[in-house]
């Protein structure tokens, strides 16, 4: 038999890092003992099947739609702005949470002049509004935007709100959902034809896990 | 000191000595390849009229460089090949009746996401059959991309071939349109199938349909998945595109394991009308190239002519080897 390389797989770091793990393991993939404390980038699993590398959420698209790596785990927030043309087998739902408009409570939005929407989402700020028939002004930033109206940088942001927590403590609410967001599997578009014993095994043994008990 | 030197835009790029010379032996290969087959070289302009590109497949549209002439004309650089192609056969072939086999390679222009490592001009070779309706002439062109591989260096090319039929013969039994059909579109493209099952609760008379895309999802690999195809599938439109495909397949008993039927995608755009093929190499994390049949476009130019052609990134063949 020839040797064949592992399917490599990009892990998301943060939020929603331990569910993700949490998954691989519960769908059979065995990480090697003692790897949690390894600072070692990539971590190949004992079948010798499947490999790890653990990215920020927010590369992992574009490191699979290149083909540098074949699949990873990445939430439709970042697929829909990055617009990444890769494949979405499995909805993990991991990571749940909302992408929504939020404003500062009680205080009416300006309609005498342009909004300005501060947002670490971009394009999905722009499409929202856009099918909405509003012109807005959108000022791209990339961590704590909801500061962003306390400051008078921006009347209103468009952020992920999970707890809803972080907006209540800056006084800010929820003024529209934009979409549902959840974790998916992507995999890149020429894995999935050759080297797709692995990658189907791969879809077959998470989409157990997440939707067997149900 | 500092001193201001010129430098290439961004998201270009120089090739030089031993990448210049690896496109060249690829656009020679294929020469010789469609030389041999009665092929004949056409050089279309490097620059078109944008409004070539509102025709038929519309992904060059939007990522054309466009620019204006003195005339204020919109122009546009070379974003796509085979509307030249049907421009040229148009305007100058329209009495004709006998096939045209036409051969191209050079660079074309798309605007790229370059922050994602693309880059906005790549190198093609490709090659139209005109006039032929037959498979035969499907037969032909697959068989003439992937004798052009080989001879290139790439000995393990493949060809995933689906025929435009199957889904749209589904599409129609469905009476699906509109925001539905796109919302079924974009699940299958993500081959999302607990998704794609989820639309199609969505919708009225849609449930007996699920059999048929879930079949079709699994549907890649050698003859027996059509005969599966087949057992689910009962439209004529999709049967037609079926008995298609077995009849290319018959008529490349050589290709064994190199063909390779799948039915697990949709052509987006509309744009084919029979034979969709996708080459692809084990080498390789991309596609090589793309291509189909598509009968209609000819009369979007004004000249009424079946076409099937493919084009093929040669710098992707290159990076194979």
């Amino acid at each position: 038999m020839p040797v064949t390389k592992p399917i490599m797989i990009a892990l998301p770091k943060g939020r929603v890092a331990e569910k993700a793990l949490e998954l691989i393991q519960k769908a059979g993939i065995q990480m090697p003992p003692g790897d949690g404390e390894s600072r070692k980038l990539v971590t190949t699993d004992v079948s010798g099947r499947y490999s790890f590398v653990s990215l920020k959420p927010i590369d992992i698209p574009v490191y699979v739609e290149s083909g540098a790596i074949d699949a990873g785990i990445a939430g439709t927030d970042v697929l829909r702005e990055q617009d990444a043309k890769v494949y979405e087998p499995v909805d993990l739902r991991i990571g749940r949470c909302r992408i929504a408009v939020a404003a500062p409570e009680g205080e009416p939005l300006p309609t005498n002049r342009m909004l300005r929407i501060a947002t670490k989402y971009p394009r999905t700020a722009e499409r929202h509004f856009k099918s909405r028939h509003s012109h807005v002004h959108i000022v791209k930033l990339d961590g704590s935007v909801e500061i962003a109206p306390l400051l008078g940088l921006a009347d209103a942001i468009v952020d992920l709100v999970e707890t809803g927590r972080t907006l209540k403590e800056n006084g800010m609410v929820v003024v529209e959902e934009i979409a549902q967001v959840s974790s998916k599997l992507i995999v890149n578009r020429t894995s999935m034809k050759m080297k797709s014993a692995d990658i189907n095994n791969l879809i077959s043994i998470l989409d157990k896990v997440v939707y067997e008990d149900r | 000191m500092t001193r201001n030197v010129i430098g290439l835009p961004p998201g270009f790029r120089d090739l030089l000595f031993d990448e210049a010379e690896s496109r060249r032996k690829v656009e020679n290969s294929f020469a010789e390849v469609f030389t041999a087959a009665q092929y004949r070289e056409i050089m279309p302009s490097g620059v078109e009229m944008l409004d070539v590109y509102t025709k038929g497949h519309q992904g060059a549209l939007e990522k054309a460089f466009r620019f204006l002439d003195r005339d204020d004309n919109l122009l546009a650089l070379r974003a796509d090949f085979t509307p030249a192609v049907a421009r040229i056969v148009a305007a100058g072939f329209r009495g004709t009746h006998d096939p045209l086999r036409i051969w191209y390679s050079g660079p074309v222009f798309r605007k790229a996401d370059r922050l994602r490592g693309q880059f906005h001009e790549f190198n093609q070779v490709g090659a139209e059959l005109i006039g032929v309706q037959t498979i035969d002439g499907d037969a032909e062109l697959l068989d003439v991309a992937l004798t052009g591989l080989v001879a290139s260096g790439v000995n393990d090319a493949c060809v995933h071939v689906s025929h435009a039929g199957i889904f749209r013969g589904i599409v129609r039994s469905l009476r699906l349109v509109g925001p539905a059909l796109d919302k079924v579109k974009t699940e299958i493209d993500r081959k999302d199938m607990r998704g794609l099952a989820d639309r199609l609760t969505e919708l009225d008379n849609a449930s007996g349909f699920k059999e048929q895309f879930q079949t079709l999802a699994g549907c890649i690999g050698g003859m027996e998945v059509l005969d599966r195809a087949e057992r689910v599938l009962d439209n004529p439109e999709s049967r037609k595109g079926i008995a298609e495909l077995r009849m290319l397949a018959s008529q490349l008993p050589d290709l064994g394991g190199r063909l390779v039927f799948d039915l697990t995608e949709i052509d987006e755009m509309e744009y084919y009308t029979g034979l969709m093929c996708t080459f692809f190499s084990p080498s390789h994390s991309g596609e090589l190239g793309h291509g189909g049949r598509y009968d209609s476009l000819l009369k979007e130019f004004g000249a009424d002519f079946p076409a099937i052609g493919f084009s093929l990134s040669v710098d992707r063949i290159a990076e194979c080897l």
